[in-house]
């Protein structure tokens, strides 16, 4: 839900000094509002998180460039629904390993935070129907497969012992197709049999 | 008393739909007034009424909305008709709920659905249309949460 206006500045103008204002608008509301961190700004982005925190709600947004006495025409963005466009992060992954298994501890991404001491909200609590690709990768084998799982946990059984496995995650929202963003890659090594520990 | 749920054609959310949503929402030229309002609004209705509401918004899409649309783009008229068919599917599989008198209609589920049809009537009867298609996202993704196993809405 960290939602960041992105635009081009005017061709034709490289090196001249223009500056940007953005506006932004609730639909369904009734007039446009300043964003108050982007008037008169050199930098070609806008964060609107802020002003798009609420997600349930849609928006649009516009900017227009300035340079000395003369303004630009307004340009706007298409329709923006947070609930459906916003990109999914990552679940922090915590995997344990067992002779021939790994424990794989989901938790699920946290909503965008304007100020860190307000309380975290998880996506879980957005997306009832939040679920999780989960790729597990053999290194010796070199095979890779992927399980799709609604909840936060998930055994790998029958691995091979002594093994070093690499997994990764993605969150995703069964919906409108959206960008994923998948975690880190975290490795770790099966635990040695323990018949052949006894010989 | 079983829930009445109905599942959303995936290809729906997925495919038709986004691919006019930019067309549609484009030519919507009154930003400032929405049928359906938000997802904020269908979120306050309760469980025992979604299938209610969800049968008198299909009802209104088939007997207003697409009636109503004036469309000149073939391949976005292609995409209506495979989102109307699919509704068309979804209210058979409600009225049967309907037969087993699942599908109860409270105060509050009889005034979110009024709401809709005064919102619409605010606008001339195409132009409500078109913006009622534009806000299709609203709908499915209220159905698709409201319309699984585990949904507590």
């Amino acid at each position: 839900m960290k939602n960041v206006l992105h635009w081009n500045p005017p061709e034709g103008l490289r090196g001249v000094e223009v500056t940007y204002t953005v506006q932004y608008f609730i639909y369904g509301q009734k007039q446009w509002l300043g964003a108050s961190e982007c008037r008169s700004i050199s930098r070609t982005y806008c964060d609107l998180s802020a002003e798009t925190s609420d997600y349930e709600h849609q928006y649009y947004a516009k900017v227009k460039a300035m340079q000395e006495t003369k303004c630009s025409e307004w340009a706007e963005t298409r329709r923006f629904y947070p609930f459906l466009e916003t990109q999914v992060g990552p679940p922090e992954v915590a995997l344990t390993p067992g002779e021939k298994s790994i424990s794989i501890d989901l938790t699920a991404p946290k909503k965008w935070q304007r100020n860190p001491k307000d309380d975290t909200v998880s996506m879980q609590q957005i997306y009832s129907n939040l679920k999780y690709n989960v790729f597990v990768y053999n290194t010796k084998s070199r095979r890779m497969w992927s399980k799709c799982i609604t909840n936060s946990t998930l055994e790998l059984r029958w691995l091979e012992p002594s093994t070093l496995y690499c997994v990764h995650v993605e969150s995703f929202v069964p919906g409108l197709p959206r960008l994923t963003l998948p975690s880190q890659k975290q490795c770790i090594s099966t635990l040695e049999d323990e018949m052949s520990a006894l010989k | 008393l079983r829930r009445c749920l109905i599942s959303v054609d995936r290809s729906l959310i997925e495919k038709s739909f986004p691919e006019i949503k930019r067309a549609l929402q484009t030519n919507d030229t009154f930003p400032n007034v929405t049928i359906l309002s938000t997802l904020e609004n269908l979120k306050s209705i309760q469980p025992v009424d979604v299938c209610c509401v969800t049968s008198r918004l299909l009802t209104f899409y088939r007997d207003r909305v697409f009636k109503d649309h004036q469309e000149t783009s073939p391949e976005v008229m292609r995409q209506i008709s495979s989102i109307a068919n699919s509704f068309l599917y979804m209210q058979k599989t409600l009225e049967q709920c309907q037969v087993h008198n699942q599908c109860h209609c409270s105060q509050e589920a009889t005034n979110a659905t009024r709401t809709i049809h005064d919102n619409y009537d605010q606008l001339e009867a195409s132009s409500a249309a078109l913006k009622s298609l534009g806000e299709l996202d609203i709908f499915l993704a209220w159905i698709d949460e409201n319309h699984q196993e585990t949904s507590t809405a």
